[in-house]
């Protein structure tokens, strides 16, 4: 049955209203934390993190907190690239076991000799070559689905883009760039067996991170995330340990503020308030914001994530790098001024990732087709292809 | 039927029409249609059958109103080309005369055409070949007249059939009647078809005649055929200021004046019906012999004692008497006369010699004339339809084929008067006395229907008044066609003809009467030997 | 016959009367009016009489780009990823297929084959095909859009490369005529266009 708008439109409308309360609410908190973070002393902070044990990500500061980095000159002659898949998870009612995984890749070149690549490669996963991740040293395995295949599409991802980079000019700065976060929270918080972290970190996307950092050491390439409207609160959880929030001397949130229900712990009067909120106060168009580095703890070694808040113009957007883009002043400088003129040729969005979102995606119709392609095929080579009941009373639409 | 097509002359197809109205054809784009002209024949090659038809009419169309209505830019040299080319075409309208059988390929399978040709016949110009089919070539009984309007063949007149019955020659003055009739005259002459009796009044087919423009003469038939050609005159003295030598004189006596005459001079005299027949009276009281003169030279009380004698309005007698009186200073008149003139004009016909009649300086005398061609044709036509019936009997006694030639016919052939006269009777009879009419005249419309009907062949000049082109057309079928056809006729030297003496209307161009002419005129076969009358060139060829 | 140099492009629908044939190369289509053929069993003539740019993905509209451009050439310079994202299509009404030595006038038997090479034709090409006028019936009975505009940029084209151009163009205002009884309006407004 197709969806009753009508039944929807008043839920939808007193959510609305309930939003529009909340505004209000948060742009006066939002007036105070502003004061706050122009007053707070980053050295302090910094002491007092390192020595608590924060029962929330309170992320490392490097030097300041408040600075804003104008933009520097933008090269006119680079390349940028990126990676963007989409995925057909497995599908118990078909009758092939499978899921496709969709990876599209786009290669610009600006300046001189401008030029264009874009492609998509699909890649379909059956039982011959990986539904599953095994243990090399004993039987187990786990079925690749769910979270587990994002997690996957995303080191795929990143192996279109080494062949990428190794394809560009090397003769000229290349940005390679990425769709969301540098770290992959599917992991975290998952209790994966160690075979799988293994596969998924190690050998899948620290692997790919170093031969990334190996190509960079013969060419001028910068490795860097975009996170448009981040919802990260990192910068926020900084101030939550703020003297002036935070009354403890050690936050130590467990043993400190444990028994108290949520919304009675003194820090949560800053709840509801967004890193980007701050930053949208603070960065003029163009500015970026300090470099800060992420505690997320995945073993990323020198790979380890660091960030910053970008004022694209349109929004303030999130950039993470690895460590050693942010150590390197030029490539540093480079993700800074590329990922805005990306963003501003793309209209508020880096042109390269939206491209690559393109190729990548994949419609209901595609799915269809790709369903009813695999029926067929089954059919032809005389197997029996049932499906179940339900997946049958999606395909026909009856009275 | 294919037999022969002829690229060049092809002019288009047909595309409609009927029996009566007429065949249409629609020209092709490339065919030119200032070329064609009316009164030119074309030929329909049908399924079975070829046609011959004449050209009556021509009309413009287009194929799309618009076209006219908002005409397309001229300037633009291709646009015109297309649109003269496709846009707008061409229909002929032909009569088809003649039709030839496709499995006889000569003149034997002409026939009249009784059926159409079918849709998109093609179509061409005439060609000499089919002039000749159509009209026959040079032979004995065919005699060259001239050329159509549009080629250089020649076209000839059946003279057998011509002599077989009475025929006209019309047309308005000075568009070359007499030319005509003089050319035709000559071609009697030259093929010995028949005897010719003309009653010249002008005195141009005797001696020599004036040539168009009046500046130099022309040969007459004397001066051609010389001892074939006998001259009689009314007027000695005339003839001899010409330097002519008459070989008879003409006298007419008062007692061979007959009531009959009377009649004919009616309109003439400017005699009442009354007056008229009055004469028949007056015929029978005074006797045929004496009649005419006792009768007029009656005083004014005889004339009234007589008025009552015989019971005739004495105002008529006496209005019948002074008309006649006037008869009476044509010297040619004498008191007693004898038939002798007519029968010397019967000597030399029997003997083949052909007679002209001129009439000096009476030629602008209508009475004379009327009254000397009725009296003598009169007598002559006695004496044939005598000789014809012993001839019956005894072969020889067969009088020769007579042609009688009289001009200005509409003063006395006029309606009602003509069934009374013998010219009337010789033109009804047709043939059976041997005896025909050649009427020259310039008012057709003045002529008796019934004569005109009677007529076998007539061939029009120019003739501009609508009731003479009505009267030559008379009895004619498809005439409001030919009627263009007589109306687009060059005011000289071309004529219409049509009749018993040719297989379809046609409009030509007469051939000159001059030297060339002169010489292959003055040729003549006679008993399968050659005979050539112009021995010296100088001789004939005369002034000029 | 087949010169690499000559190909454009590829047949990417076909249809008895008509086919569509995308670009090789972004906006190098051949004209309005040109004659193009294309490969297959029946290698066949068409008459190129509407030409598309459009984005390849057809759910995105391409937007405006170049406020801060001084010309139209930097724009595309500045987002090379353009020419991958747009596809120059050209439409073809079919006109006639070539079998063994000759030209046939009719529609071909069956369309050319997806991906079937498109070239346009040469000089050489335009005068074998001109040398009869059968065309034009076809092409006029076509109903493509635009038909007048089409008939005369085509002939246009053939009559250039005709040695006797005056005559060429009275028989093809006389096809014209027959193509479209009557109308001598059409006719003429086609040949104005063409001389024009």
């Amino acid at each position: 049955m197709s969806l009753d708008l009508h039944k929807i439109a008043l839920q939808i409308d007193n959510v609305a209203s309930r939003i529009q309360q909340k505004e209000f609410d948060r742009l006066l908190n939002l007036e105070s934390t502003l004061s706050l973070f122009n007053g707070a002393s980053p050295s302090e902070l910094e002491i007092k993190r390192a020595n608590s044990n924060i029962g929330f990500l309170v992320p490392r500061i490097l030097e300041s907190m408040s600075s804003s980095y104008p933009c520097q000159d933008t090269p006119k002659d680079y390349t940028v690239l990126a990676a963007d898949g989409s995925h057909i998870d497995v599908d118990r009612h078909l009758a092939m076991q499978c899921y496709l995984i969709n990876i599209g890749t786009v290669l610009i070149k600006y300046g001189e000799n401008p030029g264009a690549s874009l492609t998509n490669d699909p890649q379909l996963h059956t039982n011959e070559n990986g539904l599953k991740i095994t243990d090399e040293h004993s039987s187990r395995h786990q079925d690749i689905e769910g979270p587990l295949l994002g997690i996957l599409r995303t080191i795929e991802e990143m192996k279109a883009i080494i062949k990428l980079v190794e394809e560009a000019d090397k003769s000229k700065p290349i940005l390679a760039l990425v769709d969301g976060t540098l770290i992959l929270w599917g992991i975290i918080g998952q209790a994966y067996p160690g075979f799988v972290r293994k596969a998924l970190l190690e050998n899948g996307i620290i692997d790919t991170f170093n031969q990334l950092r190996d190509l960079s050491r013969t060419r001028k390439l910068a490795l860097a995330a975009y996170v448009s409207l981040p919802r990260s609160t990192e910068i926020v959880n900084l101030l939550r340990i703020d003297p002036a929030v935070c009354p403890y001397e050690e936050a130590n949130c467990e043993a400190n503020c444990g028994s108290l229900s949520f919304g009675s712990r003194p820090c949560d009067s800053l709840t509801g308030i967004l890193d980007r909120d701050i930053f949208s106060n603070i960065l003029a168009e163009g500015e970026r914001s300090d470099i800060f580095a992420s505690t997320i703890d995945l073993h990323y070694g020198e790979h380890a994530v660091y960030f910053y808040y970008l004022n694209t113009g349109s929004e303030i957007a999130r950039i993470e790098i690895p460590k050693w883009v942010a150590n390197d002043q030029e490539l540093l400088a480079m993700t800074h001024s590329l990922a805005l003129d990306q963003s501003n040729l793309g209209h508020g969005y880096p042109v390269a990732i939206s491209e690559a979102h393109e190729q990548a995606v994949l419609t209901m119709g595609d799915r269809e087709e790709f369903r009813s392609l695999v029926e067929r095929y089954l059919g032809n080579k005389n197997l029996p292809v049932y499906t179940s009941l339900k997946n049958q009373s999606k395909k026909l639409k009856w009275l | 039927m294919s037999d022969y097509i002829n690229q060049s002359n092809y002019i288009g197809r047909v595309i409609g029409g009927s029996i009566n109205r007429g065949i249409d054809i629609r020209l092709d784009s490339n065919t030119n249609v200032e070329e064609l002209a009316v009164g030119r024949f074309v030929v329909i090659d049908g399924i079975t059958h070829k046609f011959f038809a004449q050209i009556t009419d021509i009309t413009l169309h287009a194929s799309n109103q618009s076209l006219i209505d908002l005409p397309p830019d001229f300037s633009n040299q291709i646009v015109s080309s297309v649109v003269s080319k496709i846009g707008v075409f061409s229909v002929i309208e032909v009569v088809p005369y003649l039709t030839l059988d496709g499995a006889l390929a000569t003149s034997e399978g002409v026939k009249p055409a009784k059926t159409v040709p079918p849709h998109f016949a093609r179509t061409y110009l005439a060609s000499e070949e089919d002039y000749q089919t159509v009209f026959g070539g040079n032979d004995n009984d065919h005699f060259w007249l001239g050329s159509p309007l549009d080629l250089e063949t020649n076209i000839h007149l059946n003279l057998d059939r011509f002599v077989e019955r009475s025929n006209g020659i019309f047309g308005k003055s000075g568009t070359g009647k007499t030319f005509l009739t003089r050319l035709i005259l000559a071609g009697i002459v030259q093929k010995q078809k028949a005897v010719n009796l003309v009653f010249d009044m002008q005195s141009e087919y005797g001696w020599a005649g004036y040539n168009e423009t009046g500046s130099g003469s022309v040969k007459g038939l004397k001066q051609l055929f010389s001892s074939n050609v006998a001259l009689f005159s009314m007027d000695e003295e005339h003839s001899k200021r010409r330097n002519v030598t008459p070989d008879y004189l003409v006298k007419v006596g008062y007692n061979q004046i007959e009531p009959e005459d009377i009649v004919m001079l009616r309109d003439t005299l400017n005699l009442s019906d009354v007056a008229a027949d009055a004469s028949y009276t007056l015929a029978l009281h005074y006797g045929q012999d004496r009649w005419f003169k006792t009768f007029t030279s009656l005083d004014g009380s005889q004339l009234r004692e007589l008025a009552q004698t015989i019971g005739v309005n004495d105002r008529a007698l006496s209005t019948l008497r002074t008309r006649l009186m006037r008869l009476e200073r044509f010297h040619f008149l004498t008191d007693q006369e004898s038939d002798h003139a007519v029968d010397s004009i019967l000597q030399h016909i029997d003997k083949g010699i052909h007679v002209v009649l001129e009439f000096g300086r009476y030629q602008h005398e209508f009475a004379a004339y009327i009254l000397v061609a009725n009296l003598i044709t009169r007598r002559i036509h006695q004496r044939y339809s005598r000789r014809k019936e012993e001839a019956m009997v005894d072969e020889s006694a067969e009088p020769k084929q007579l042609v009688i030639t009289i001009e200005e016919a509409h003063r006395f052939l006029t309606p009602g008067i003509s069934s009374q006269t013998i010219f009337g009777t010789i033109a009804r009879e047709m043939r059976k006395y041997n005896v025909t009419l050649l009427i020259v005249d310039q008012r057709p419309s003045g002529i008796d229907d019934e004569i005109m009907s009677q007529l076998g062949t007539k061939l029009s000049c120019l003739l501009d008044n609508d009731n003479d082109v009505s009267a030559v057309m008379s009895g004619v079928s498809g005439s409001n066609k030919l009627r263009t056809v007589i109306s687009k006729l060059d005011s000289k030297q071309q004529a219409l003809i049509f009749g018993h003496a040719m297989p379809m209307p046609i409009a030509v161009k007469i051939r000159n009467y001059d030297e060339e002419a002169y010489r292959s005129l003055g040729l003549i076969e006679r008993n399968g030997s050659d005979y050539e009358l112009d021995r010296d060139a100088k001789d004939l060829f005369g002034s000029h | 016959m087949e010169n690499k140099d000559n190909r454009i492009g590829e047949v990417v629908e076909a249809t008895t009367t008509s086919f569509i044939s995308q670009c090789y190369k972004l906006y190098n289509s051949p004209h309005l009016g040109s004659l193009i053929k294309t490969g297959g069993p029946y290698p066949t003539y068409g008459i190129v009489y509407n030409i598309i740019t459009q984005g390849i993905d057809p759910s995105r509209k391409p937007v405006v780009r170049g406020i801060n451009s001084s010309s139209e050439e930097e724009v595309y310079r500045l987002n090379p990823q353009l020419e991958h994202l747009l596809r120059t299509d050209f439409y073809s009404v079919s006109i006639g297929y070539i079998q063994g030595d000759n030209i046939i006038y009719h529609l071909p038997p069956a369309p050319p084959p997806i991906y079937s090479f498109v070239q346009k034709c040469d000089g050489l090409d335009l005068i074998n095909f001109s040398s009869r006028l059968e065309f034009i019936k076809i092409l006029c009975s076509s109903g493509i859009p635009a038909l007048d505009e089409v008939i005369s940029a085509f002939i246009r084209n053939l009559a250039d490369s005709q040695q006797d151009k005056e005559n060429f163009l009275i028989n093809v205002g006389k096809e014209l005529i027959y193509a479209f009884p009557g109308d001598f309006r059409k006719m003429e407004s086609i040949l104005q266009k063409v001389l024009s």
